[in-house]
């Protein structure tokens, strides 16, 4: 469990930790789309490079963000080896079948490489330096202006910060169930595929059962605190939009334009 | 069946930045058929200790034997389904680890894992029933539809289905009422007595500890600081609240009479001897005003 680092915020007060989370949801899900600009040598270093700056500016070390790609590696290299495998054009080095190593294959393997590492690096940046409570409340403000269209903005908000800070509970109790039923001689991650799944039952429904009763236990404690949803609710935490925040979206603007002048 | 640990430490999330070390170098023994009682404050390494002691945790560095397994840094984990034969370990509410569909197949689950035929499982699970008091009529029930109380005692019987030789009990306790505690560490007592159970008992209630236990570990910051009986450790009032413990409720009313100058030879522990030496005061008292 303790390996699980996507998703966990670390404490710190750095210029990046500071910015208003809305300037950062915003600006993180504009940095993948942007990505996609990317199609050249320049175009890839200099997206490198910003997100190298970032990486600094958060006060973070850099093995962090290396351990936030590692869950995901396989899937990076077999998107990559598909790439180097498949694409076509250019001088040819090795031919078998449907298969093609071409030179426009390995940089564009190369080019799939960076992407998701960069892709990655950035939403890492975001959850180290934003707390899930920041995040979901953020999310609720950007998207307030969609609750005109009847999208119920305030209760998915809701759902995600109850669903994010549940998340350790939930794998605190986990360990817990598993050493309880370990200790009435449950063997996990042993034995062939059935009695491996066979011993995920004594996990599941203590966890299934606890957390309804969990659920019914916090509405009630919601209900009995005057919740009655989203509508006309006051913040506790007031998000500020800062000078800083104007800065990094102007960074961004800059970016995107010397990405359009670069590329082919 | 004895407990000896050598130099025990164990850190968590050892390597990471998260890393925190919980237990530094904890020796201790426990001998066979002893009812010892660990206290000490929430974060003192009181349950870190415990998991060790069915393999759960390994050492960091350090050895413990239990009942003749001995656990290194370096034991396998498939190793370890030996030690958990011999130790039973009721977690702080056990009621969570209920998952069959009836009572009777809960409790004969941990006997089934470690290699009883389904029917002997059963019959073992039925006297288990009968043992922490569960009627027999709900045996066919679903455990979920059981109170609180009576879901606890399905999960200490599947506990006790595993006829341990050393039971390990994290605040079996918590969250029940008076009358319930009571039966329930009156039944790990004759459990003790009868069975000539190993009995590790963690706890907040310092009663529990002066009425059952025969032994006293006091846990502070992943240190043992004190390691001795009921009687010693709750001789020193100040001691204890220096390292803010409480006293037995008894204890705690005849320090209060002894600081009233009520002459007690030692300070009683339970009900029986505080009686016993008020009476005997009391008598004397009596004889010197009338003689």
């Amino acid at each position: 469990m303790d390996k699980m680092l996507l998703g966990r915020y670390i404490n710190g007060d750095s210029l990046i930790h500071r910015m208003d989370p809305r300037g950062k949801l915003f600006l993180s899900f504009y940095f993948i789309v942007i990505v996609f600009l990317c199609n050249n040598w320049e175009t890839y270093v200099l997206m490198t490079a910003m997100v190298m700056l970032f990486v600094k500016l958060s006060d973070i070390s850099l093995g962090f963000f290396i351990k936030g790609v590692r869950p995901l590696i396989w899937l990076i290299l077999f998107t990559v080896l598909l790439q180097i495998f498949f694409s076509s054009g250019g001088h040819v080095y090795w031919h078998w079948g449907p298969f093609t190593v071409t030179d426009s294959g390995m940089t564009n393997g190369v080019f799939v490489f960076c992407r998701f590492v960069l892709i990655i690096f950035m939403s890492t940046l975001l959850t180290l330096t934003t707390t899930p409570i920041e995040i979901s409340d953020g999310l609720e403000l950007l998207l307030k202006p969609l609750t005109k269209i009847k999208v119920p903005v305030y209760e998915i908000a809701l759902m995600l910060s109850i669903a994010l800070r549940f998340v350790p509970t939930l794998m605190d109790e986990t360990t817990k169930i598993m050493n309880a039923q370990r200790a009435r001689g449950v063997n996990f991650g042993e034995g062939n595929l059935i009695k491996q799944i066979k011993s995920v039952i004594p996990l599941l429904i203590p966890l299934f059962v606890s957390s309804f009763n969990r659920a019914e236990d916090l509405a009630t404690a919601m209900e009995a605190r005057g919740y009655h949803g989203g509508e006309g609710r006051t913040k506790y935490r007031k998000q500020e939009w800062k000078r800083n925040d104007t800065i990094a979206v102007i960074l961004f603007v800059v970016l995107t334009i010397a990405l359009v002048v670069l590329r082919k | 069946m004895s407990i000896h640990i050598e130099k025990l430490n164990y850190v968590y999330q050892s390597g990471t930045p998260f890393s925190h070390r919980a237990l530094t170098d904890v020796s201790l023994d426990i001998a066979d058929g002893s009812y010892t009682a660990i206290i000490g404050h929430t974060g003192s390494g009181k349950s870190t200790l415990l998991q060790h002691l069915n393999g759960l945790l390994k050492p960091t560095a350090g050895t413990l034997t239990v009942a003749g397994n001995k656990i290194t840094p370096e034991t396998k984990n498939k190793e370890l389904n030996e030690l958990r034969r011999h130790v039973g370990f009721i977690f702080q509410f056990p009621e969570a680890q209920l998952f069959e569909e009836t009572v009777l197949k809960d409790i004969a689950f941990a006997p089934k894992n470690f290699g009883k035929s389904d029917e002997e499982a059963e019959d073992l699970a039925a006297k288990m029933a009968e043992l922490v008091g569960l009627p027999a009529s709900v045996l066919q029930n679903s455990p979920f539809e059981l109170s609180g109380g009576q879901m606890r005692r399905v999960a200490i019987a599947g506990v006790l289905a595993m006829e341990p030789q050393i039971l390990v009990l994290d605040e079996p306790t918590a969250g029940l009422d008076p009358k319930g505690r009571l039966e329930m560490m009156e039944m790990f007592e004759r459990l003790h007595q009868q069975q000539n159970l190993t009995i590790i008992l963690v706890t907040h209630q310092m009663n529990d500890v002066a009425n059952y236990a025969d032994h006293v570990l006091v846990m502070e910051e992943g240190r043992l600081i004190a390691d001795s009986t009921p009687q010693e450790v709750f001789s020193d009032p100040k001691w204890l609240k220096g390292h803010h413990l409480g006293l037995p409720q008894t204890t705690a009313f005849a320090a209060k009479l002894a600081d009233k100058g009520v002459p007690f030879k030692n300070l009683p522990l339970t009900e029986e001897q505080l009686a016993a030496q008020l009476a005997e005061l009391l008598a004397g008292k009596g004889d010197e005003q009338h003689g």
